[in-house]
């Protein structure tokens, strides 16, 4: 049966995949940041995980606002990075697991969950950037992906509890599935970061501290809150973050936190890396 | 759209809402038309008949060809959108944000953002 080996989080910040493209990696301004994701990667070349499901939102880029999923999912043989204005990147295209990905989409439909079904479209840096931080830059891609899109700019964006049950129902999806797969789920988005108004700027280090803290021991806490409550604390574009809540809805209650990160400023954000495994069958060898 | 200080629930913090997205979305679809290189050449060639194939009006297009973002943004622009204009003519996201916050960029990147 298929397997869930670990829940990830990371932002996914566009500076970082300019920093990549231009070569800054060993720079003051970035050593730290990327350094930080090194036992992340350590950690997937460890556990060689074949399917990554990627929730994280669209910027503008793959949808317009002439037509605004709440939730889409890929079910594509393949995903090309898209045109973002600077031309597509240069890095390989994501092959789809597709027939995970239709069997995901019966479990949402059947769970009263409503996805848009997208079975050609092209990916922007939110999930570009997550897969780079955790796999580098290869020929191409050892993980096979399930893009999960969540509208968090377009109001009115769903609830975050909305996000915390449909990772239960991704759960569910997971261990119903026929193969022998072992899947990671990636959380992405955040975290404090403002892009727009007087309050552009903002970051809340001591917040998304306790953020990288709770998603880990008190999820129910974050599922809780409010939008304004995430905008408040987070910053409008911090908002994002409720989408790490997929990931933690799809993971047991008690979970062990094998590396974490945290790096501000990002460009403009707090940003910030998890790897998490589920308590019951986390290899007891390796404490936290 | 009038913007009155304490309009946001969260001052200073423009939640892109109907309101926003209705008065912008002309804004928005130019700018989205940027990640089209043809479009991006034809910004580049002329950038105010480029405007005028969508429909911009007078303050729209000043708002833009200013590189003027905080108005833009007051406008309806969703940053994710006009940011392509940077794409064109290359600007620092720091500093779109330095001029929405009304304060020198290094002033931002230090007290906004904690560089040292």
């Amino acid at each position: 049966m298929a397997k869930l080996i670990g829940g990830l989080g990371t932002s996914h910040v566009p500076s970082i995949a300019a920093a990549i493209d231009k070569g800054l990696r060993d720079t003051p301004d970035w050593k730290p940041f990327f350094d930080g994701y090194i036992p992340g990667q350590d950690w997937v070349k460890e556990h060689k995980p074949d399917v990554a499901v990627v929730i994280f939102n669209d910027h503008g880029n793959s949808f317009f606002l002439d037509k605004v999923p709440t939730f889409a999912v890929g079910c594509a043989e393949e995903y090309r990075p898209v045109d973002e204005g600077w031309g597509p990147r240069a890095i390989p295209p994501f092959r789809g697991a597709v027939d995970f990905s239709w069997h995901f989409i019966d479990t949402l439909v059947e769970n009263r969950f409503d996805p848009m079904i997208c079975q050609e479209i092209e990916v922007d840096h939110g999930i570009q950037v997550p897969m780079e931080l955790f796999w580098g830059r290869p020929d191409q891609w050892p993980v096979r992906v399930v893009p999960i899109f969540v509208n968090v700019i377009q109001y009115p964006i769903p609830l975050p509890s909305r996000c915390y049950e449909m990772g239960r129902v991704l759960r569910q999806a997971i261990e119903s599935y026929p193969g022998d797969e072992r899947f990671v789920v990636l959380g992405t988005g955040g975290l404090s970061h403002q892009l727009q108004g007087a309050r552009a700027g903002f970051v809340n280090p001591p917040a998304d501290e306790a953020f990288l803290r709770d998603i880990a021991t008190d999820p129910d806490k974050l599922a809780a809150m409010s939008r304004e409550q995430y905008v408040e604390m987070f910053g409008s574009e911090g908002a994002e973050l409720m989408m790490w809540l997929v990931m933690r809805g799809a993971m047991d209650r008690d979970v062990v936190v094998r590396h974490k990160h945290y790096f501000v400023p990002a460009s403009m954000t707090g940003a910030g890396m998890i790897v998490m495994e589920n308590k019951a069958t986390s290899s007891p060898a390796v404490a936290a | 759209m009038e913007d009155k200080p304490g309009q946001d629930k969260i001052p200073d913090t423009p939640l892109f809402d109907r309101k926003r997205s209705l008065a912008g979305y002309r804004i928005n679809k130019m700018a989205m038309g940027l990640s089209k290189p043809e479009n991006r050449e034809a910004f580049r060639q002329d950038e105010g008949a480029y405007l005028d194939r969508f429909g911009l009006t007078p303050e729209e297009k000043e708002a833009v060809m200013s590189r003027n973002w905080r108005e833009m943004v007051r406008l309806g622009g969703n940053l994710f959108f006009i940011l392509k204009i940077s794409a064109v003519d290359p600007v620092r996201i720091t500093e779109i944000g330095a001029h929405q916050a009304g304060m020198d960029h290094d002033d931002f990147l230090r007290n906004r953002l904690g560089k040292k």
